[in-house]
């Protein structure tokens, strides 16, 4: 029914939409018939032409008010004004180029600001993770033992699936030099859990995924693209990883994506790890549980909560410090565990980013009031003309959402830059980072932002030029004495709003300028130029014993120590790389304390003068020296906050430490204390520390090491002379992660450089935009004042008091500004103490110098309009107008 | 828009729906046609003749096309669409039942 009413209709509306003459002439012609008929009929009648004519007018009662109603009735006069408005917007805006082209620069810096940072937004936080039904994913905080996880999912109901799976490194040979790829070791309900299958051939089974079971592999889509160039045929052969061969069975989506660092191939970590597998105390797998659709999340923490007690109950060595209660075991969603971190950082730089936007808005605002005042004239003719104010306020904010659409867009074309800009300053370990693109939902933002811009900012002006402007506008003489008062009293409370927006955002680039500034003075607590670092894993299949890897160990320091100018060590744990391992750990002759209670030192193994060639300086005792050697009395040496916690007062040296539960004893006899380094990056407490021996660790799953390896020689060739002296002894070997450590410790602080980078940008284009601002209402309440300041100087001031009175408007602005700004920074900063070193949020000195700093430049913005006003004729002044 | 005072609100739709029933007819015919059947009583002037057709035709009861007039001018004729036709016999109902109830009540003798 309505819809065949459409069928009728909408042709037509269309029609007198974009036919508009020829509906017009048509609506004449009618009537054109009508008339001549009816004057027909009436000089039939006998009347003569004239008479008869005049009569058949009259009947039809007023020939034009007749169009009007039938124009109604077509009811696309709204339209039809706006269209009007439309031509009559796009003829003025052409007329002033410089206005348009301020407006639309101001808005589109404003906007494609806004439109970057949402677009990172939109990929880290609002798009969904690309899981099917992502919302009843589930992670652990903490990692699990594989045991535990069988017992979880044995003695729970509440989930559909749980997937384990930890990412050691594996070596592939691939085309020519070794490479290290990520492996994925896992269970088979991981595929289940994540909810992708193989695109290619299919996952292992559940029969397969056990000990003792087929070496099967299934390959990411990347890593098939990259060595086999997306060929089928793989499917069946046989690849060999890390020295074992396995039969490749599935290719996975496009899609498939893990948390955290990408793998290249999974598979059973029964078959391939079996002793660590079994191991309950190896707590190495992340985790991901899929929920029921018909279970709550309270049901499962409930159900999880039953099994933590059990596991605490009988296996307390491995279980009890793992704290229960607290979040280590309590389901978080997946997408939180994500982007929880991140997502304060990110909403900081939203609000920074939306106060940049307030203040092209601002200055949009304010150029709109200046050129209502210029065109007041114009508005009150036509008010006069009896335009309803309704009318014209529709046709000024259609001008300004033309405005603001233009600059949506122009804003748009910035934001695609922006955009490529941001990923190349963002840190790598962003999550989901790379997804950021231009897409519809940022399309979506974009529109919704400028449009919401055009009318709000433009009702403000319109409804000011309109209500407050026409009636007295047209009263008021020739000369504009005070310039319109209200009009003038608005732009100045934009500029203080915009002088105190600037400064909110000064105030927080300040800061963190300065914490970066403190994070780069900090002494790492040792020497980081002239230090090159790698990462080195011997695959297990040709170093299970450990008399191969100190073999390795051994001959390679030899090696580098031989490059000429070179000095070598080997550590486990690299600082500021992100690594690190903890043990429990027992002092001969404390009291016993109970099993997994132990305290947690962080422990790293080296090889080599690691100390000397790291530069971290000796404390007491001695280093650790070529007496140290498999076989001789095992020795450690500890850093400086391990005998501020442990030995208080204490001399450390000959005391015995041993991992908590060593079976049989390994007791560490204490021969040094070392300087405390900056491990875990610039920022970050260093924690209790001890140093062993890979010559004498009975870790023998500690496969990894970085070496180190300080060189005057250039980056480049030091790292073909370590390659060439590496692969003269295992030429399978791939080297990873080759940084020189000045790039670590940069790398460390990516996340600060990145919040730095942007918040300083966004203070930039705030000053500039305020600064433009103070200007532009100076240079405009000058023009509006020649007249008075022309009698001023008539009647004998001198330049310095003009000056002055301009400048002392200038300043009471900007006071007035900053103390809002200096507020509403207290007030707001706090909200980015975590982004901060060292510095309070409320840091005095910062608040102050950057106060300061934006008055003088508010000043100076008023000095030059100041300095014209200065140089004011009276003769032409008192003339003008 | 101007409405005949005398009309009710409507009614004056309705007329002219029921008009085209027969033929196609332009405008001139229909405010002759208008005058023919309901005579003095109900006084319709050209003035709002033509606004109504317009809307009829907005609503999809009638539509409307050029062709040769009678005396070979081109007119623009006004025809019933489908739609239109429903809508009177609805609306014809709907008066017969109000006119009845009304007359009904008038003639109520007062006790």
């Amino acid at each position: 029914m309505r819809f065949e009413r459409w069928l009728y209709s909408i042709p037509l509306r269309i029609r007198s939409l974009l036919r508009r003459n020829a509906v017009e002439r048509e609506l004449d012609d009618e009537l054109q018939y009508h008339l001549e008929q009816k004057t027909q009929q009436y000089a039939a009648a006998g009347m003569n032409a004239e008479e008869a004519r005049r009569k058949a007018l009259r009947d039809i009662e007023g020939l034009e008010l007749r169009k009007e109603e039938c124009r109604d009735a077509r009811r696309v006069s709204h339209l039809e004004d706006f269209v009007q408005d439309l031509r009559f917007a796009v003829r003025t805006l052409r007329k002033a180029p410089g206005f348009t082209l301020t407006a639309v620069i101001t808005l589109a810096l404003g906007i494609g600001a806004n439109a970057a940072i949402f677009s990172v937004v939109n990929a880290v936080l609002l798009r969904g993770l690309p899981y099917p039904n992502s919302e009843q994913l589930f992670t652990l905080q903490s990692n699990q033992s594989l045991p535990d996880l069988e017992d979880i999912q044995k003695q729970t109901n509440s989930f559909a699936a749980i997937g384990g799976i930890t990412k050691p490194a594996l070596d592939f040979i691939g085309q020519g030099e070794p490479v290290q790829i990520s492996g994925g070791l896992c269970n088979a309900e991981l595929f289940d859990a994540l909810g992708f299958l193989p695109v290619l051939g299919r996952a292992f089974s559940p029969a397969e995924d056990s000990y003792g079971g087929p070496a099967l592999a299934v390959l990411t889509h990347g890593f098939w693209m990259r060595y086999f160039g997306g060929d089928a045929a793989i499917l069946g052969k046989s690849i060999r990883l890390s020295g074992n061969s396995y039969t490749v069975i599935g290719v996975l989506p496009r899609e498939f994506w893990l948390p955290g660092r990408p793998v290249d191939i999974l598979a059973s970590l029964r078959v391939v790890d079996p002793s660590a597998a079994k191991s309950r105390g190896v707590h190495f797998l992340h985790t991901y549980f899929r929920l029921k659709p018909s279970i709550s999340i309270a049901q499962a923490s409930a159900e999880m909560g039953n099994v933590d007690q059990w596991l605490a109950l009988h296996y307390p060595e491995d279980n009890t410090a793992r704290d229960f209660t607290d979040i280590h075991r309590h389901l978080l969603s997946l997408q939180d565990s994500i982007v929880g971190d991140v997502r304060l950082e990110l909403l900081v730089l939203s609000a920074a980013v939306g106060l940049v936007l307030l203040i092209a808005c601002v200055n949009f605002a304010n150029l709109q009031l200046a050129r209502c005042a210029t065109r007041q004239r114009e508005i009150a003719i036509r008010a006069a003309l009896g335009a309803p104010s309704g009318r014209l306020i529709r046709q000024m904010l259609t001008e300004s959402v033309l405005l603001s659409l233009l600059g949506g867009a122009a804003g748009l074309a910035l934001a695609a830059l922006g955009v490529r800009l941001l990923m190349t300053l963002t840190p790598a370990d962003l999550p989901r980072i790379a997804n950021t693109s231009i897409d519809t939902a940022v399309l979506g933002f974009t529109f919704a932002v400028s449009l919401l811009t055009g009318i709000v900012f433009g009702l403000v002006p319109a409804l000011n030029a309109t209500f407050f402007g026409v009636s007295a506008k047209l009263k008021e003489d020739t000369r504009t004495t005070a310039g319109g008062a209200s009009g003038q009293r608005l732009r100045k409370f934009l500029v203080v709003s915009e002088i105190a927006l600037a400064l909110v955002l000064l105030i927080s680039a300040g800061l963190m300028i300065r914490s970066f500034r403190l994070l780069h003075r900090i002494d790492p607590g040792f020497r980081t130029d002239n230090l090159l670092t790698m990462r080195l894993e011997l695959p297990e299949a040709r170093y299970r014993e450990q008399t191969k890897q100190r073999q390795f160990h051994r001959e390679l320091l030899e090696g580098l120590n031989a490059i000429p100018g070179a000095q070598a060590a080997l550590v486990s744990e690299l600082p500021m790389s992100g690594d690190y391992l903890t043990h429990n750990f027992v002092i001969e002759g404390r009291p016993p304390l109970a099993a997994g209670s132990e305290p947690e030192v962080q422990t790293r193994t080296v090889e080599g003068d690691y100390f000397r060639v790291m530069g971290i300086p000796l404390l007491a005792g001695r280093e650790f020296g070529s007496q140290d050697r498999t076989g001789s009395p095992h020795v450690a040496v500890v850093n400086r906050t391990f005998v501020a916690q442990y030995f208080p007062g204490q001399d450390p040296l000959g005391a015995r430490v041993q991992w908590a539960r060593s079976d049989p004893p390994d007791w560490m006899t204490i021969v040094g204390v070392v300087g405390d380094i900056k491990h875990f990056g610039p920022g970050e407490p260093e924690e209790p520390a001890v140093y062993d021996l890979y010559s004498q660790t009975a870790q023998k799953w500690k496969r990894w090491m970085y070496p180190t390896i300080r060189g005057a020689a250039s980056t480049g060739i030091l790292l073909g002379q370590v390659k060439q002296r590496l692969w003269a002894i295992d030429n399978q070997l791939p080297i990873t992660q080759v940084f020189t450590m000045n790039e670590v410790v940069a790398a460390s602080l990516d996340h600060q450089r990145f919040n730095l980078t942007l918040l300083g940008i966004f203070a930039g284009v705030a000053l500039a935009l305020a600064v433009v601002g103070i200007y532009g209402v100076m240079s405009y309440a000058i023009t509006q004042r020649t007249n008075e300041i022309g009698i001023r100087v008539a009647l004998g001031a001198q330049q310095q008091d003009v000056l002055w009175l301009i400048l002392g408007q200038g300043l009471r602005l900007a006071l007035v500004g900053g103390s809002l700004g200096i507020a509403a920074s207290l007030a707001l900063t706090r909200y980015m103490s975590h982004l901060l070193y060292g510095i309070s949020p409320r840091d005095p000195q910062t608040f102050a110098a950057i106060a300061f700093a934006l008055l003088a430049v508010a000043l100076l913005a008023c000095y030059v309009p100041a300095r014209r006003a200065m140089r004011v004729d009276p003769i032409v002044a008192l003339r003008y107008e | 828009m101007s409405k005949p005072s005398d009309l009710v609100q409507g009614t004056l739709d309705l007329l002219l729906l029921k008009i085209l029933t027969l033929e196609p007819l332009n405008g001139f015919a229909i405010s002759i046609r208008l005058k023919q059947v309901s005579g003095d009583v109900l006084q319709v002037s050209d003035g709002s003749l033509y606004p109504a057709l317009h809307k009829l035709e907005q609503e999809g009861w009638i539509k409307a096309e050029w062709r040769p007039s009678e005396n070979n001018r081109r007119a623009k004729f006004y025809s019933l669409t489908r739609l239109g036709r429903r809508h009177l016999e609805r609306e014809a109902d709907n008066w017969d039942r109000l006119s009845a109830a009304i007359s009904h009540v008038i003639n109520l003798k007062e006790v």
